[in-house]
């Protein structure tokens, strides 16, 4: 099959047609240019095959030893917990979720801008989204991880984590379908697959690219076996569109499914600070927003490290200045209106919870939320400002501090100040459970640095389509 | 073989036995046969293959690499039963625990030979079936691995019998020497005991025992002896009082009683809207103590106030009633008192309920306040036959103690001491330094012990006694009601024997002539009531019934005063002149006088007041903080002019300012690894004959920080949350409503779930609820709840399913005058839990009886549960907290009862096990239902106020719902509709105003 593929050119190879007939020329003088320097298309496919096939660089390796030894000791701190006990947390009896599902539900939103991207834009026909969408979603796949991560390992007994699926069983037993915990299991775990076959279905063409342009022997045994005997006939192509457009479907509903179901868990709850009904459109909003904002601080880095300045232009990251300027508004509405109900319903539990918030023990990390969330992205107001790299990477590592604020918000301090004040506590976290949450950074960085390295990291097919090349035009013109 | 029995039915393992009975004689007659293969062939049948031959081959060699088989043992079969023991039934025994000189008649259970659990004696006068926390966590010491198996003498390991010998040598030379031998004993109420004592002391003249308490408080007994010329102290009965006018005198709390007045006192204490009658109770005090805590109105007093405050109310009651009960000197000598409002509020209340009035002074205070109180009780009328001072509940040996221990000293001065033994006594740790130098230049010091305690370590010879629990004693109550004391089990430690028994054994070694005809203390003991209960039937009944029916010794006194003697006795007030900081040093609410202190249970027990555990802690008011420029949580140098002590400080209202609370029991050195080195020893602070009391202090910061480990932090709350809920006798009276008990359920969407045949339910009574914590050791005891320590609890990470929650309101009369609430809080088996619905994998879950049920085994530890229980009470095992209990404290634990492991959840279960005998019962005797009150929870079984009811709501007639048919039935967090099946009932206080609430806790 090799033989076969390996005579078609491999830069006429991968021309999309469905993207290609998606675009529409005569919008191109208004537009900014999503691709810069005008390439060839095998200059495409050269420029990215070639950070797989280049020499390894000693920043590469620096950067990668750096983020292994973390995940290395996250994992060491994660045994240290199974065989002792999560006593070794800081958790408590009022205070028995911390950082742990903070990380969660903080990894699972981080996930969120991969689908946002790979799905919703896709089927918004939001062109400049091909440069990005293969890290965005390699991101989601690497969060929902370490999300994973986290919930198996807040679990008095990880061991027997696995009940938590429906299975016939010896003992009888189902799960509770009552329990948001089910439905996180189900939306998660749907929500990991569907993320990693839409990757991986996008991958494809990409990987027969790669298998047609490395020399390494082994390399191409390897990206032969992922391409799945990709040969680039027209019905290849055919059957790739229809699959992706297919999977774009089905994941657009999981971008709002998932993080409302992770928000169940605490609406659905008796909880003051917990039980409220905003939650899902709010936890979704900040989902993007965070994703957004990671996936900023990621393509900033690789763009600088891995030289993709023409791939990955400031219109790129205009555009996602633009969507975390409105998600952030969106929480800030949403905390906003929170503090007004809780006011407004004069439930005393209710505000005595969200008075803490604001005053209490905690205060210092709501507001280094609000901070963060609703009055640093405000910057994004100005062109200049989302077209300054700088200002966009602080602001991306500011949003993520102050979502991560946000969830533990939300979890800590509703729970040390609840009902009945005679069990209020207060919680900080210990070595270990800080030592693990570094660790799903190292985790999550070493895997995105591997990706970076070894399969196509931006999508080859989809780029040429949004090529000026791959638009109706006379041979005259340059290519 | 089944056709030699042909009555038997044939049991078959396969159709091919069944079809072809003789196809078994085929098989190779194994134990394991197994069953037939499906090809029905040997692998040898048909010869042996080359292929069959090498499979067998390299099987056999597998096989031989893999199996390492143990060496075979014999399993030996309990075949030989033990009488009254059928294995998984437990046995119930009665006993006495002397606390002090206080008897307390116990029920202990003991579970395939072992004793698990202690609680009260129903048949006994004293405990009432009730009990303390205290008693119920001796049984922590009974198991504890650090009690010393062997005797020692200079240290190295001995026998009992060498040890004995070594003591008596040393005790004869003593003798020759002309020199005396002084046995130092531990208060004690055993008649025995007593006898046993005046027959050695008969027979050897220079040996004398001498009682050596921990703590001393004989202003009581002392300003009786100069009154009425009786030398000790009588036990009042607090039923038959409508007004206690409480003087520093903690009842309900560190009193060796406090499970008697509390029993006592709470049953007054249930008023309805219908009968709205019920005790008052005046507190007057300079520290905050249980007592305080549950009066109706506390006075706030400096400790010098306090005896001029008690002889104000005499005066005003002389004023009223004129002084011919007591005559005119008396009269004289409060003449030139000045009264309070204080004093005069407490007269008048006292003047109102008249014969069922009483005054009661701290024991520790004051000759002249303990002797007006005696005065006020005559003319009260409150003294006498059938009164609440009946001169027939006598206390036995409560006489003055200093007398005895002065002479000690004198004698020890002059060099007269030739040997001491201390006989569970532990000078060294609580008596003052001037005592303890001298014991120390005692030629001959012998220890002999429970622990090998801070004495031991100053004794030549150590022998280790035993627990009470594996002794024969007996014990005499107020009211002369008899106790035998039985041993539930044989010696844990084989080579210990009881202090009696080494008397006994001593005395016998240095005279073989004494006793020749007793062999052991139960010998000694069984001749002593050989003419009360001649044949076994009637010992056995005793022992059975735990009291000796018809046996009242006679304790009565006669109770005459002399007026001179009283007026003399009234001028014996306390010096007390401070120019800074007033230590207050008292018992410890968990520890006592920390005897028993290297027990985990009692260190975990939160202090009702302070809620601090692991740690003593200095308690002062804010403005005394200020004063001093202490922090919470400051570890701060509390200084006498004795010793001093480094505890963290605790701020706390209700504090009289200036003073400084310190408790004893802690900082013990020598005691075992639980207790070592927790807290510092207020007995440090002591001078020569001086105990429990006030004493002038410096305070002063070392600098360091502790983490407090409070099992309630510090939180102000000013909103309207109504968790606890008080009302006033007044308003109680005015209310006309009528509650018919059925709790009105909210509108829903589904139908409401039936239950049918039982449906458990609980009521708390927090009016008759003192705080006092029997209930949350009782549950720890019955449910093998594990201690986590300091640094756990200091992180809230506690285990008690059961917890007592306490609340502080302010009342209007300024900073530190705070009323307290208290709250047993647990599990509320919610009929609409949200807890249950948030499982994933259904590990909790509602049973058809309404118990929130938990499955230790299904459980995953999401800890979800406890995130949405609005109670917080469930409890997660952060660590295996079990998995280092050294033997033998293994033995400690309920066996009905899992144990649970690290990562699940765990909480009330309402005690599902006794709910399951209980049923189990019903149904051998053919009844579908249970019985009311045949199911006891183990919280309402200790429950001296008996505060506490349980049983089934579809029973229409079970005192559960009867307790519910009231309006102060509440139940806590109803608005969120997760249906309780706890009722609580509002806390009432007598008085007439509205008490103004702000609740806040600290």
């Amino acid at each position: 099959m090799s033989a076969t593929t390996a005579a078609i050119p491999d830069d006429m190879q991968n021309v999309s047609g469905y993207m290609a007939e998606a675009m529409s020329p005569n919008e191109e003088p208004f537009r900014e240019p999503l691709i810069l320097g005008n390439p060839s298309m095998h200059d495409v496919s050269r420029k990215i095959i070639d950070i797989i096939e280049g020499k390894v660089t000693g920043k590469y390796l620096a950067t990668l030893a750096v983020t292994a030894t973390l995940a290395i000791w996250g994992i060491i701190c994660t045994g240290y917990t199974i065989v002792t006990g999560i006593g070794v947390w800081g958790l408590n009896n009022p205070v028995a979720w911390g950082w742990d599902i903070t990380d969660f539900v903080f990894w699972i939103g981080i996930g969120h801008a991969g689908t946002l991207i790979s799905a919703i834009l896709f089927l918004f026909r939001q062109k400049w989204r091909t440069a990005i969408n293969r890290s965005a979603e390699a991101m989601t796949i690497f969060a929902v991880i370490c999300a994973l991560l986290m919930v198996l390992m807040h679990t008095g007994r990880p061991w027997f984590a696995y009940w938590l699926f429906p299975y016939p069983n010896q003992m009888l037993m189902w799960i509770n379908f009552r329990s948001p915990l089910v439905w996180d299991v189900f939306a998660v775990n749907t929500y990991f697959t569907v993320s990693l076959l839409f990757w991986f279905t996008g991958l494809v063409p990409d990987f027969a690219t790669a298998r047609n342009m490395v020399k390494n022997s082994v390399a191409k045994k390897i990206y032969h076996f992922f391409s799945l005997g990709w040969t680039g006939s027209t019905r290849h192509w055919h059957i790739y569109e229809l699959a992706y457009l297919i999977f774009a479907a089905i994941s657009t509903p999981l971008v709002l499914s998932v993080h409302s179901v992770v928000s169940f868990d605490f609406a659905t709850s008796v909880i003051p600070g917990w039980h409220t009904t905003i939650f899902p459109p709010y936890f979704v909003a900040g989902a993007i927003f965070s994703g957004f904002a990671m996936v900023m601080t990621l393509l900033i880095i690789a763009r600088e490290i891995l030289n993709l300045k023409d791939f990955i232009t400031l219109k790129h990251l205009d555009n996602m200045s633009k969507i975390i300027l409105a998600t952030g508004m969106m929480v800030g509405y949403a905390y906003s209106m929170e503090l007004f109900i809780a006011w407004y319903s004069k439930n005393t539990y209710e505000w005595a919870t969200f008075y803490n918030r604001l005053t209490g023990d905690y205060a210092w990390a709501y507001w280094t939320m609000v901070s963060c969330n609703v009055i640093s992205p405000q910057i994004f107001w100005f062109k200049k400002m989302r077209r300054t790299i700088p200002v966009m990477f602080i602001m991306s590592i500011f949003v993520n501090i102050g979502m991560w604020f946000e969830r533990f918000t939300i979890i800590a301090t509703s729970l040390h100040h609840d009902y009945l004040p005679s069990s209020w506590g207060y919680y900080s976290p210990t070595w270990v459970e800080i030592s693990i949450f570094i660790g799903t950074f190292g985790i999550f960085l070493t895997l995105f640095l591997l990706f970076a390295k070894f399969v196509p990291m931006i999508a080859i097919a989809e780029i040429k389509g949004v090529m000026p090349n791959a638009q109706p035009h006379h041979h005259e013109e340059s290519h | 073989m089944p056709s030699s029995v042909p009555s038997r039915k044939n049991y078959f393992k396969s159709s091919e036995i069944f079809l072809n009975p003789n196809a078994i004689k085929n098989t190779n007659g194994g134990e394991f046969e197994s069953l037939p293969m499906n090809d029905e062939k040997s692998l040898f049948d048909n010869g042996v293959s080359r292929r069959s031959f090498m499979a067998v081959l390299s099987g056999s060699m597998a096989l031989v690499a893999a199996s390492c088989r143990r060496p075979d043992h014999k399993l030996v079969p309990y075949v030989k039963s033990v009488e009254y023991q059928i294995p998984g039934i437990p046995n119930y025994y009665t006993t006495v625990f002397q606390h002090k000189n206080a008897a307390h008649g116990l029920l202990i259970r003991s579970s395939d030979g072992h004793p698990t659990k202690i609680d009260g004696n129903d048949l006994h006068p004293i405990s009432k079936g009730k009990s303390s926390a205290f008693a119920q966590a001796t049984l922590v010491n009974l198991y504890d691995p650090d009690r010393m198996n062997r005797a020692k003498i200079n240290g190295g390991d001995s026998t009992v019998n060498n040890a004995l010998s070594h003591i008596k040598g040393a005790v004869l030379s003593s003798i020759q020497d002309g020199k005396s031998v002084r046995i130092l004993i531990d208060e004690h109420c055993s008649p025995t005991f007593s006898k046993l004592i005046s027959e050695i002391e008969g027979k050897f003249p220079l040996i004398k025992f001498v009682v050596l308490p921990s703590v001393f408080a004989d202003g009581s007994a002392e300003a009786m002896l100069k009154t009425t010329g009786y030398d000790g102290e009588i036990l009042p009965n607090l039923s038959l009082a409508n007004t206690i006018v409480s003087v520093d005198n903690d009842f309900l709390g560190t009193d060796k009683f406090a499970v008697y007045h509390t029993a006592n006192f709470s049953q007054n204490r249930k008023p309805e809207a219908g009968k709205a009658v019920m005790n008052m109770l005046i507190a007057a005090e300079s520290t905050l103590t249980l007592t305080g805590a549950n009066a109706d109105k506390r006075m706030l007093l400096s400790p010098a106030e306090t005896d001029a405050f008690v002889l104000g109310i005499l005066k005003e009651i002389i004023a009223a009633k004129g002084s011919a009960l007591i005559g005119s000197d008396v009269e004289s000598a409060v003449a030139n008192v000045q009264t309070t409002p204080n004093s005069q509020f407490a007269a008048k209340e006292l003047l109102k309920a008249g014969d069922k009035a009483i005054v009661m002074v701290g024991a520790h205070r004051s000759v002249a306040a303990n002797a007006a109180a005696y005065a006020i009780n005559t003319l009260l009328g409150s003294i006498g036959s059938g009164k609440i001072i009946d001169p027939n509940a006598a206390i036995p040996n409560s006489n003055c103690k200093y007398p005895a221990v002065k002479e000690l000293r004198e004698e020890l001065k002059a060099g007269k001491i030739g040997a001491v033994i201390f006989a569970n006594t532990n000078p060294e740790y609580t008596a003052d330094r001037e005592l303890n130098n001298l014991l120390k230049k005692t030629p001959n010091r012998f220890s002999w012990s429970l622990y090998k305690d801070e004495t031991a370590s100053i004794a030549s010879v150590y022998i280790p006694t035993t627990h009470y629990i594996e002794t024969w004693g007996d014990a005499i109550a107020p009211g002369g009601i008899v106790s035998i004391q039985q041993p539930i089990i044989a010696p844990v430690n084989p080579t210990s024997q009881s202090v009696q028994e080494l008397c006994l054994n001593l005395a016998k070694l240095l005279d073989e002539t004494f006793l020749p005809e007793i062999t052991g203390y139960y010998d000694y003991l069984r001749a002593n009531y050989k003419s009360n209960f001649p044949d076994k039937q009637s010992w056995e009944k005793t022992l059975s019934d735990g009291i000796i029916a018809g046996l009242p010794a006679s304790v009565s006194v006669n109770l005459s005063h002399s007026s001179a003697g009283l007026a003399q006795a009234l001028g014996m007030k306390e010096e007390m002149k401070f120019d800074g900081l007033i230590g207050c040093v008292s018992l410890s609410y968990s520890l006592g006088d920390g005897y028993y202190s290297n027990n985990s249970w009692l260190l975990e027990l939160a202090d009702p007041i302070t809620k601090m555990t692991w740690d003593n802690v200095a308690v002062m008011n804010s403005a005394t903080a200020v004063l001093s420029n202490v922090k919470q949580g400051d570890i701060i140098a509390v200084a006498g002019n004795h010793g001093s002590v480094e505890v963290p400080a605790y701020i706390l209202p209700g504090m009289a300012d200036g003073v400084v609370g310190l408790a004893l029991g802690f900082g013990r050195t020598s005691s075992g690894n639980v207790a070592n080195g927790v807290g510092d020893s207020a007995y440090k602070l002591f001078g020569a004959n001086e105990s429990i009391g006030y004493y002038p202090i410096k305070v002063e910061k070392t600098g360091k920080i502790s983490v407090l480990a409070a099992t309630q932090n510090h939180n102000t709350i000013d909103d309207d949350r109504e968790i606890i809920k008080e009302t006033t006798l007044a308003e109680l009276a005015a209310n006309t409503e009528n509650s018919s008990g059925i709790i009105e359920l909210p509108i829903s969407l589904v139908d409401n779930y039936t239950y049918k045949g039982h449906r458990w339910a609980m009521t708390i009574d927090l009016s008759a609820c003192t705080g006092c914590n029997a209930c949350v050791i009782a549950c720890q005891s019955e449910n093998n709840i594990p201690n986590v320590g300091k640094k756990d609890t200091a992180n809230g990470r506690e285990m008690h399913w059961l917890r007592m929650d306490r609340y502080f309101s302010r009342t209007s009369e300024g900073e530190e005058s705070v009323e307290v609430s208290f709250q047993p809080m647990f599990c509320q088996h919610c009929e609409n839990a949200p807890c249950e619905n948030v499982c994933p994998v259904a590990a909790t879950t509602h049973s058809p009886e309404g118990l929130n049920e938990m499955t230790y085994n299904r459980c995953v530890g999401t800890k979800y549960c406890l995130n949405n229980c609005p109670y917080k009470v469930r409890r997660f095992n952060w660590f295996n907290y079990h998995k280092h209990d050294a033997e033998p404290s293994n033995l400690l634990y309920n066996p009905d009862v899992t144990m649970r492991m690290r990562g699940v959840m765990e909480k009330c279960t309402f005690c599902v096990q006794r709910i399951n005998h209980a049923k189990f019962h019903a149904k051998d005797q053919g009844r579908s239902q249970v019985v009311d009150g045949e199911v006891v929870t183990a919280c309402q079984q200790a429950c001296p106020a008996s505060a506490i009811y349980f049983g089934n709501i579809n029973d229409k007639t079970s005192k559960v719902v009867e307790s519910r048919k009231t309006v102060r039935g509440y139940r806590v967090l109803e608005e969120l509709n997760v249906r309780p099946s706890v009722t609580y009932l509002e806390k009432v206080r007598n008085r007439e105003a509205k008490s103004e609430m702000s609740v806040h806790h600290g």
